[in-house]
């Protein structure tokens, strides 16, 4: 019974060749996403809120317990993770799953390297922003200390949540591509709409580290 | 789908000009903060159905002379009789539940949660529905 395919399941031709009807899991992902912004429009507004109500002075003062060039370091690794799953993109969309050349010749990976890239620096963003958090933690500043902690917590702490789940989604479709006997459309589609993700977690943490770290 | 994108993109350009009148009026940090993210949200969909319409071009919706027929057909794939959701929603719930009511529960809900994403994710890629 294993081998044969019902037809209620089987996908019918890839809908990019289906004309003038864009594929529908990237258009849920994209309205997804943008509804994702408005939750994150409610933390900015927690953070603003909470400053013009503390006055801005509590808020630069408590802002000077903040590690900046840790943080910069990190944003540059999580910015740079969108180029290696942009490329894993490229490479789904050539329906390369695997490398062709040796792990060292970077213009003959597949899908699979470029996303092990995005997550190992994904990851390594992870672990920095652990750190960060037990080093404020270590210095007397947990998220029960004031209002600037409880914003600072909460905004960088759902956006680590977002990147996590972020991971999460790199191995899901990493597994896929291990558990499928060829690279489907369906994997395919599923790589784009998690870069899609990726990318959209990217943009936030700049703005998050704009006005968190920069402006202060 | 081109008058979609127009749509967004009016709308887009209603909320970029609130932005700052808002903020005039009324010096409120959290709504401006708000109708800039929402300029974000209907910016973003624009960009997207804009990028997608010069890729796949116009459909049916955009012409004058297009008939309902023109837009039948599959318009996606949605796995029909798949119990995942509900076990996904289900271990989400309990998650949730958790956090609000008492941390011990997330304990027991984790492991249902896990189950259904992968279940639901993998559900083609595994079993007696294995087709890839």
């Amino acid at each position: 019974m294993a081998a044969v395919a019902t037809a209620t399941a089987t996908q019918a031709a890839p809908a990019h060749r289906v004309p003038n009807r864009p594929n529908l899991v990237s258009v849920g992902t994209i309205v997804w996403l943008a509804s994702e912004l408005m939750f994150f429009a409610a933390l900015f507004a927690v953070y603003f809120t909470l400053r013009s109500v503390n006055g801005d002075e509590v808020f630069k003062a408590n802002a000077g317990h903040l590690n900046v060039p840790l943080s910069a370091v990190n944003t540059i690794i999580l910015v740079s993770s969108s180029f290696p799953c942009q490329f894993g993109v490229f490479a789904a969309e050539r329906h390369q799953v695997s490398r062709t050349g040796s792990i060292l010749n970077f213009r003959r990976y597949g899908m699979r390297e470029w996303y092990a890239w995005a997550f190992v620096l994904g990851a390594v963003f992870i672990a920095l922003q652990v750190y960060e958090y037990s080093s404020l933690v270590k210095d007397g500043h947990p998220i029960s200390e004031n209002a600037w902690t409880s914003a600072f917590y909460l905004a960088t702490g759902f956006h680590g949540l977002h990147v996590t789940g972020g991971l999460f989604a790199f191995l899901m479709v990493l597994g896929r591509t291990y558990k499928a006997r060829r690279f489907s459309h369906d994997q395919e589609v599923a790589a784009i709409v998690v870069s899609y993700y990726w990318h959209f977690v990217d943009v936030v943490w700049i703005g998050l580290f704009s006005v968190i770290y920069l402006i202060k | 789908m081109k008058l979609t994108a127009r749509m967004f993109l009016i709308i887009a350009v209603f909320f970029f000009l609130d932005v700052p009148l808002y903020w005039w009026l009324s010096h409120d940090p959290t709504g401006t903060a708000a109708l800039t993210m929402a300029f974000g949200l209907c910016g973003m969909i624009y960009f997207y159905l804009a990028f997608t319409v010069r890729r796949i071009g116009p459909g049916p919706e955009d012409r004058d002379d297009a008939e309902p027929h023109e837009g039948a057909g599959e318009q996606g794939f949605f796995s029909p009789h798949s119990w995942w959701p509900f076990v996904l929603a289900a271990g989400g719930a309990a998650m949730f539940t958790g956090i609000a009511v008492g941390f011990w529960m997330c304990y027991f809900a984790a492991p249902f949660l896990a189950y259904g994403v992968y279940g639901l994710v993998f559900e083609y890629y595994r079993g007696e529905n294995k087709h890839y």
